[in-house]
């Protein structure tokens, strides 16, 4: 029996493969498969984690036997693109994800991911009123970390990098629609940041939030403005809400098959000091809205690790109501250096 | 088969269910099509059996006994070489008319014309006993490796000469063992012998009133019949734990309720029974009861599959979601709708009909009143039109009528009979 020269896998005998089916190596060239996914000899290494991936067991009977169509086969519910609760923790950057107290699954999505130098994270919260929001969300952080991570690995500047990876998370998050969207097609927000030595870069489509959080005396502030009616008025000066509710809260840019425009708004700053970048979704900061507020939640958390901060935040919204599904992920300015990064 | 033979189904529902529901409606629509479904070479192996009513009353008007001849006639000539065949005569008893010994003869040119010349040789004088029919044609099938199994009757009258008791019986015997397409002829026949037959044995009931429609209407079952390219069809229902299915109705080209007809598969999988399918659409109404879930939730209510030998032809999914935006849960689906008016249609025209004939004026005026709304409401111009021949139509948008004084017996079984046959939702 032929075998792959690429990776050494036997081939499928009587048929004419152009590629290696395990490994993409191309049969009639001798060209080796592209390195998609792993690291590039050019690049630095870095790695990445991210809340999306199915729940093993049925959230409604525990039961593991899911049919082809994603439904449980005992009790006939959806399988979710994630788990009720997740943590990642990459050491020097982590995050918290909950489905909370009201909601049946959890529609937030996030992925972390750490190069020598430069930290990031993206959170992405499924609107609830769209079809299987879950998919959106998770299939766009999926998407995004990776994508954000090679332009990064790859030298891009962070606004490119992160134009690039809201691309790649609207494509993700567009195709989760399937085949036929239909007319309420699943869509989610956008958050994500980068920090690196010199500079904090954020961008976002929607009304998920990044903070930066200054340590010592430094002034705590949103970063982002909600693409909702509030947010662009609060940016225009008009007093509102920190978190308004009802129409003006509504959102006006999203990511998803109908989403009428996907660019992110890219914004950056140099910091003169040390401190905390929060990236989160709307199911924590409704109870803190304030840069202010949360800077003392954050002072008030055990500071163990970033994760014991995550965990803390995401217990602070539940304890307040978990009215929503709660994510908070941390990175800090000035990344650690580079050693400190695991490899 | 399903090569050939492509099955597809379409469902129909408003997937959105208002906190606390817990009722699923989904209409499906099935279609058979495909070259294999016309072609000789992949259709099953076919048995027919032709019951012919040959009492005494066949003989006036003389037209019916001949005309029941020419269709017997042209029946046998659209029978595929090879398929086994058999007449009976039908009178207080049942008699073979060919062959002569019990068993069933592959149709050839010989024994073609054989039958049609003993045929022809018929006479009429005797009862009308159709458990004894049936009976006959139920033993010439029994045994014969046939995969699909049909037969046709023709009456002229009631079931006179054996009780209802004895009728049911039989037609609980016959029950899944061959398919089976009534007609009545003349002004006799009565619909409440019709309906069982068509209902047990999945197949076609109708009232011809011209005798001269005979050999058109045999040979319109008997290509039917030869049409069919996959035998014993069941439609296949999985539920999630904790549902359970409310009724399986086909719902199109006639209503007939299958839940009685489940047959356990596993835990959470029953089978219906559909009989024989050709190239041809029908539409089934399936209701499902589900634990009510959590705003948000997604559930598959029902898997359903088309399913021959274990060998699935077709599958849909049907969907529960809950939403606490009533603009979305409030919302019915329009062919959903449309099956319930036309099941509220039938039993409105069969118990005002019942309620007619048991002189209970007021029930039956009430009942066939919303019956004509009913038609006029769905565009169902037949039914409509039988209903003219009953009542006399004041206002058919409110339903108000007046009931007939002077009506042929024979309106009032046609429209029986008709009652469950349905029209398709206008494409809008």
């Amino acid at each position: 029996m032929a075998t792959c020269p690429g990776c050494g896998v036997p081939l499928p005998d009587g048929e004419d493969f152009r590629y290696c089916e395990h490994c993409g190596y191309d049969l009639a060239t001798g060209e080796p498969a592209p390195t998609t996914g792993q690291p590039d000899q050019q690049k630095p290494a870095g790695r990445w984690l991210t809340s999306a991936g199915p729940p093993l067991a049925c959230a409604g009977c525990g039961d593991t036997w899911f049919g082809v169509e994603g439904y449980c086969e005992t009790c006939g519910q959806r399988r979710p693109s994630g788990e009720p609760h997740s943590e990642l923790d990459l050491g020097v950057v982590a995050g918290v994800t909950d489905v909370g107290k009201r909601h049946h699954q959890n529609e937030d999505a996030m992925g972390i991911g750490v190069l020598p130098g430069t930290l990031l994270a993206v959170v992405c919260d499924g609107v609830s009123s769209s079809t299987r929001p879950d998919t959106a969300s998770h299939a766009a952080v999926d998407a995004a970390t990776r994508t954000l991570l090679d332009e990064l690995a790859g030298g891009a500047e962070p606004d490119r990098a992160i134009t690039a990876a809201a691309g790649a998370a609207q494509a993700g998050a567009a195709l989760a629609a399937g085949a036929q969207p239909g007319t309420n097609p699943p869509s989610s927000t956008f958050v994500c940041a980068t920090v690196s030595a010199d500079r904090v870069t954020v961008g976002w489509v929607g009304d998920s939030r990044a903070y930066w959080l200054p340590e010592g005396d430094g002034t705590p502030a949103c970063l982002t403005t909600d693409d909702s009616l509030a947010g662009r008025l609060a940016a225009a000066g008009v007093a509102v809400a920190e978190h308004p509710a009802g129409p003006a809260g509504a959102l006006i840019r999203w990511l998803g098959a109908d989403a009428p425009d996907a660019a992110p708004h890219v914004v950056g700053f140099a910091p003169t000091g040390p401190g905390l970048v929060l990236v989160c979704s709307d199911g924590l900061f409704r109870y803190r809205p304030t840069a202010a507020e949360l800077a003392e939640s954050v002072r008030a958390a055990p500071q163990d690790s970033l994760l014991a901060i995550a965990q803390s935040l995401v217990q602070l919204a539940l304890a307040a109501g978990g009215v929503d599904n709660i994510t908070a992920v941390l990175l800090p300015f000035p990344p650690p250096d580079a050693e400190g990064v695991p490899s | 088969v399903s090569e050939q033979a492509a099955f597809e189904m379409k469902v129909y529902e408003n997937q959105y269910l208002p906190v606390g529901g817990e009722t699923v409606d989904a209409v499906l629509t099935v279609s058979a099509s495909g070259a294999g479904l016309r072609s000789a070479a992949t259709a099953p192996s076919a048995a027919e059996v032709i019951m012919v009513d040959c009492s005494g009353s066949m003989a006036s008007p003389r037209t019916k006994i001949t005309e029941a001849k020419k269709a017997c006639g042209v029946a046998i000539d659209t029978l595929r070489d090879g398929v086994a065949f058999a007449i009976v005569a039908g009178r207080n008893d049942a008699r073979m008319v060919y062959p002569v010994d019990f068993q069933l003869v592959p149709a050839s040119a010989q024994t073609r014309a054989e039958a049609k010349a003993a045929v022809d040789r018929l006479t009429a004088s005797g009862g009308t006993a159709m458990g004894q029919w049936l009976s006959l044609a139920n033993t010439l099938f029994a045994g014969h490796p046939a995969e699909f199994k049909h037969a046709i009757m023709l009456t002229d009258g009631q079931n006179q000469h054996e009780t209802p008791a004895q009728l049911a019986a039989v037609l609980r015997a016959c029950e899944g063992r061959f398919i089976c397409d009534s007609r009545g002829v003349g002004a006799d026949w009565v619909a409440r012998d019709l309906l069982p037959i068509a209902s047990t044995l999945l197949g076609t009931a109708d009232g011809l009133e011209d005798p001269r429609e005979l050999p058109a209407a045999f040979q319109a079952m008997t290509e039917s019949a030869m049409g069919k390219a996959v035998a014993e069809v069941s439609v296949r229902v999985w539920t999630p734990a904790g549902a359970t299915v409310r009724f399986v109705k086909q719902a199109h080209p006639q209503i007939e309720d299958l839940t009685a007809r489940r047959t356990e598969v596993n835990a959470r999988t029953g089978d219906y029974p559909t009989g024989a399918w050709g190239a041809e659409s029908r539409d089934y109404h399936l209701s499902v009861q589900v634990p009510a879930g959590a705003i948000g939730e997604e559930l598959l209510a029902a898997r359903v599959s088309l399913v021959s030998q274990d060998q699935v032809l077709g599958q849909a999914l049907v969907l529960a979601n809950w939403t606490d935006d009533t603009a979305l849960s409030t919302k019915i689906n329009p062919r959903v709708a449309h099956y319930t008016g036309q099941a509220e249609l039938a039993d409105a025209i069969q118990e005002g009909l019942a309620a007619r004939e048991a002189g209970d004026v007021e029930t039956a005026t009430a009942k066939l009143g919303r019956a004509v709304q009913l038609a006029a409401e769905s565009g169902h111009a037949d039914t409509a039109k039988l209903l003219g021949r009953v009542v006399e139509v004041i206002d058919e948008r409110t339903g108000t009528v007046r009931l007939k004084q002077k009506v042929a017996g024979v309106d009032a079984e046609l429209a029986g009979v008709r009652s469950v046959k349905t029209v398709r939702v206008k494409n809008t």
